[in-house]
């Protein structure tokens, strides 16, 4: 599939996508813009220069904790992992996003 | 968003550092392993990656906004904290607005005088010059004319060194003469003092020469009330005592030197024939030391030139000394130690208060594990929760020092209503300094009171107290609290044992037998000018007549002149010879002052021998004291020997012993009366102290006093017309007002020491209920269980006043000179402290201790 333009992404989504991933277990800035790549088929492609800044904010907030550890091929990497009150955001967000998307498409289908 | 980048740690920027290039290698890899050079593949994944340098000034704006957040999420919890436990808050408030408050209050003085220069272009620079006798025959500080001029040609540290004396002169354009003060100034005058009239001109050379135009310069105050301050005064002519004399300049307001009083300037030409005579001295002498010159290299140069000067002139240059001293030195005197000392005191007292609050504080914390434990769990580093409970005192400091600042201001008021009796009060106000220095006490306080309760209260140990439902897990133990209740004890008995001391001191100097009675004399001045000394058989004539007048008024009892009055200090002491006979062994030192007629009389000294001064008497007549009789004389009779000045001026002849008169404290109430000699002498200067003894309160015959002066002379105001006990109180304003302040200081003190020792053991008390319903159910007695409590109070109570003793005996040293006829040892007052401490500490623990005694176990049991 094409990618879509950076700017398609909807303010806020980023960071619900980057809770979603680091919610399946500690992972290092690198990891997740390919994770995200990966499983939305190549579509979503996050830039580095939104990725990095919402790192941080995000752990700022004390939803994401970090560590520094090693990665696969054995190098020094800054891991993220979900913090209690991140896990807490992230259901939020995720229904906030449900009810968003559901009623965008409610209005899709009305309008046919 | 730099200030982020420099305050921020290091460690922020090269995690980025590291983060980034992790990215990039791994993106490096994925070109590697597509079939790239090594070379290549790095320059895709910069390309790629984009402007690193864009990404991380994006992440750091992303920490310092966040920072900003923190700030403003964490004032927004604190204040919903504060409000909603307001009583609470208001307390530590209103506590810390006292604390602080006292503190910038006494801190705006010691800004105003003692860290400010005087209000003077380069103040500090100024010094105050006078010559003394280096055989210490003679106190005369004054400095003749041709000296002064010889100081200033020969030296070669001084900008300029200058002159002046002030006179007394009568304004007389109106119906009714004024008496107004003016300062005769040397040449050179304005250029010592940096400051030169706001209007009109300075005064010229030609001015400065002996037979040279008139010329005087006002004052603002004067040249408002006198001209409305209308610039046309300049060029205009006021009437002083019979001349005219043209107005060439105004001085600015702020301008008020030799002091505030000083209504003009006029020029006193120092090429008179009359000043080549090198005895004759008059001049205060200041100086203006070069740029970058110090006082003590001053000294040293001035100290070459006087030797000079000696082998010159070996009679009398050669027996004197030059004294240099700081004008600021000299115009504040001993008020820096008295405002140290208070600055010490409230400084300690905001101590106290501050390791109140913190056992305040540490209650509440404790009472806050739950929360913090929350927290935790949810992510919380320790350093954010810190953060925050830090936050909700400077809350409170913060609010609490802008009530200070309230309290201060009214403080600095107070102040300036003492600028008659304290030097440079007038300058103490309320200004930038002065809010930054609050501002900063509050910054303080906040980490003096809250950072012990925020460390405590977040220690890790507490996060799994999440885990254990008890509520009774809360250490009953609590040494810190006790550490701090007896660090409050501590400062309080220190302050108190200051306290005291002083209190004993004054309360000795009341019992003081003064030799003299102050009670019932009535003060006051009549206008004169030196320029009178020229006929000085008149000036006696008319003070003579003066006198005489007074005693015929009725309801006077008695009347007399005294060049200084009885009780002020005036340290002007001279060697004699007895009988023309110089024993070096056996030096012939005594105080002296100059009195009319009438005097002991009026001030019911008692006569011991021989006879009073009488109208008749000149200076060749003089009395002494009773200490000089018995010190020189061994219990022979002195009435009827000569005394001569030792140090040959010929203006004193051949004095003759005429009387014997009791001891009088005359320099002073503190001051153990010396060996004084009197001169009997009504006309020390044109207007010396008028002393007059009335019948009943000496002011309501003030009004009688000054009709009766202006029929016999309308030209002559009479001024300065106050009780002479006025005078003595104003001598002792500084005593008294340190004395009441330390003691109200000392008095809060062991109050906040009470609420705390109170406070700690109320809260104990209650922390222990279940403990103490289990004794009570197996049997313990409830005498037992309140004697535990209470002497777990006393305990803390007696440490703190043990350490309190010795700290207070090691800080007494800084007393000294402010303590009379008591030593820093003086064991009435320690057992005095000893005795109020002990006394208090016990009712602030009784409460509590029997409180916790009086409980129902059943109830408590079943609470719990």
């Amino acid at each position: 599939m094409t990618p879509l333009e950076k700017t398609d992404l909807l303010q806020g989504t980023l960071d619900l996508l980057i809770l979603k991933v680091v919610a399946l277990g500690p992972i290092h800035g690198y990891g997740i813009s390919q994770r995200i790549r990966q499983i939305s088929q190549e579509v979503l492609q996050v830039q580095q220069g939104s990725l990095y800044p919402a790192l941080h904010r995000l752990e700022k907030r004390n939803w994401l904790l970090a560590d520094w550890g090693e990665s696969d091929n054995g190098r020094e990497a800054k891991f993220y992992r979900l913090s209690a009150l991140g896990r807490k955001q992230l259901a939020a967000e995720e229904q906030t996003w449900a009810r968003l998307s559901s009623a965008v498409a409610l209005i899709l289908q009305t309008a046919e | 968003m730099n200030t982020w980048r420099k305050s921020g740690s290091r460690g922020q920027e090269d995690a980025m550092d590291r983060e980034i290039s992790h990215h990039i290698a791994e993106l490096t890899e994925v070109y590697v392993a597509q079939g790239m050079s090594r070379e290549e593949a790095l320059r895709r994944a910069h390309l790629e990656f984009g402007g690193s340098e864009q990404v991380k000034q994006t992440i750091r704006e992303v920490h310092a906004s966040a920072f900003i957040e923190t700030v403003l999420f964490n004032l927004r919890a604190a204040t919903r904290f504060l409000r909603k436990s307001p009583s609470f808050s208001l307390i530590i408030i209103f506590t810390l607005a006292l604390g602080i408050g006292a503190n910038s209050a006494v801190f705006s003085a010691i800004d105003a005088v003692v860290l400010r220069p005087l209000p003077y272009p380069d103040g500090n620079q100024l010094v105050a010059l006078s010559q003394f006798d280096t055989q210490g025959r003679d106190a005369n500080h004054f400095v003749a004319p041709i000296r002064l001029e010889d100081w200033n040609r020969m030296n070669s540290t001084f900008t300029a060194i200058s002159g002046y004396y002030l006179d007394d002169i009568s304004e007389t354009s109106g119906p009714f003469a004024e008496k107004i003060t003016e300062a005769l100034v040397a040449p050179r005058f304005f250029d010592v003092m940096g400051v030169w009239p706001a209007l009109g001109r300075a005064f010229t050379h030609d001015e400065m020469r002996y037979g040279g135009p008139r010329a005087v310069i006002l004052s603002h105050r004067y040249w408002l009330s006198r001209f409305h301050g209308d610039p046309n005064a300049v060029g205009s002519r006021i009437r002083i005592d019979d001349k005219d004399y043209p107005v060439v300049g105004i001085m600015p307001a702020s301008f008020q030197f030799p002091n505030a009083d000083a209504d003009l300037w006029e020029p006193s030409p120092m090429d008179a024939p009359f000043e080549v005579n090198r005895n004759l001295t008059w001049f205060n002498v200041i100086g203006r030391m070069k740029p970058g010159v110090k006082l003590h290299q001053a000294a040293a140069d001035l100290a070459t030139v006087q030797a000079k000067l000696g082998k010159q002139f070996p009679h009398p240059d050669a027996e004197l000394g030059i004294n240099s001293e700081s004008l600021k030195q000299l115009t504040v005197g001993t008020t820096p130690s008295s405002l140290w000392l208070l600055y010490s005191a409230v400084s300690l007292l905001l101590l106290i208060a501050c390791s109140n609050i913190a056992a305040l504080l540490l209650a509440r914390t404790a009472e806050r594990e739950h929360e913090v434990s929350v927290r935790y769990s949810l992510g919380a580093s320790r350093r954010s929760i810190v953060l925050q409970l830090l936050t909700e005192v400077f809350v409170l400091a913060l609010l609490g020092s802008l009530a200070g600042l309230a309290v201060a201001a009214i403080s600095v008021r107070g102040f300036q209503l003492l600028s008659k009796t304290l030097p440079r009060a007038g300058e103490i106000s309320l200004n930038w300094t002065i809010v930054l220095y609050t501002l900063l006490a509050a910054l303080v306080t906040t980490f003096l009171c809250g950072l012990v309760p925020a460390l405590r209260g977040t220690r890790k140990s507490l996060a799994h107290s999440l885990a254990s439902t008890s509520r009774t897990q809360v250490s009953t133990r609590n040494p810190v609290q006790w550490f701090l209740v007896g660090i409050q004890v501590t400062l309080a008995v220190t302050l108190l044992l200051g306290a005291g001391l002083l209190l004993r001191s004054m309360q000795q100097l009341g019992r003081v037998n003064a030799g003299f009675d102050a009670a019932n004399v009535l003060t006051f001045q009549v206008s004169g000018s030196w320029a009178e000394t020229t006929d000085m058989k008149n000036v006696i004539q008319r003070i003579n007549r003066t006198i005489d007048t007074l005693r015929t008024i009725p309801g006077v009892q008695a009347a007399s002149t005294a060049a200084m009055l009885p009780g002020v200090s005036s340290k002007y002491q001279m060697e004699f010879k007895i009988d023309g006979n110089l024993d070096p062994g056996n030096r012939i030192l005594a105080d002296n002052r100059l009195v009319s007629y009438g005097y002991f009389e009026t001030m019911l000294i008692p006569m011991l021998a021989g006879g009073p001064c009488q109208r008749t008497s000149t200076t060749t007549d003089v009395v002494v004291n009773r200490s000089f009789a018995s010190r020189y004389f061994h219990g022979n009779s002195p009435v009827g020997h000569s005394l001569v000045d030792a140090a040959g001026n010929p203006y004193i002849g051949n004095a003759i012993i005429r009387g014997i008169v009791g001891d009088a404290r005359e320099d002073g109430l503190d001051t153990q009366p010396a060996p004084t000699v009197y001169f009997c002498f009504s006309a020390p200067n044109p207007f010396p102290n008028y002393l007059v003894r009335t019948q009943g309160d000496p002011m309501a015959m003030a009004q009688t006093i000054r009709q009766k002066l202006h029929e016999i002379e309308p030209g002559r105001s009479v001024y300065a017309l106050m009780p002479l006990q006025q005078h003595l109180d104003d001598a002792s304003t500084e005593n008294r007002l340190r004395t009441r302040l330390l003691t109200l200081f000392a008095a809060t003190a062991v109050t906040l020491a009470c609420i705390g020792l109170y406070g700690t053991l109320s809260y104990l008390a209650r922390l222990r209920q279940r403990e103490v319903g289990v004794r009570l159910a197996l049997g313990a007695m409830r005498g037992q269980i309140a004697g535990k409590f209470l002497s777990q109070g006393l305990r803390v109570a007696l440490a703190g006043c043990a350490a309190g003793l010795m700290l207070g005996f090691a800080l007494s040293r800084f007393l000294k000179g402010m303590l009379y006829g008591i030593t820093a040892l003086d064991p009435l007052t320690y057992a005095g402290v000893v005795c109020l401490v002990i006394g208090v500490a016990t009712l602030a623990s009784l409460l509590p201790a029997l409180r916790a005694a009086r409980l129902e176990p059943v109830r408590v049991l079943r609470e719990q």
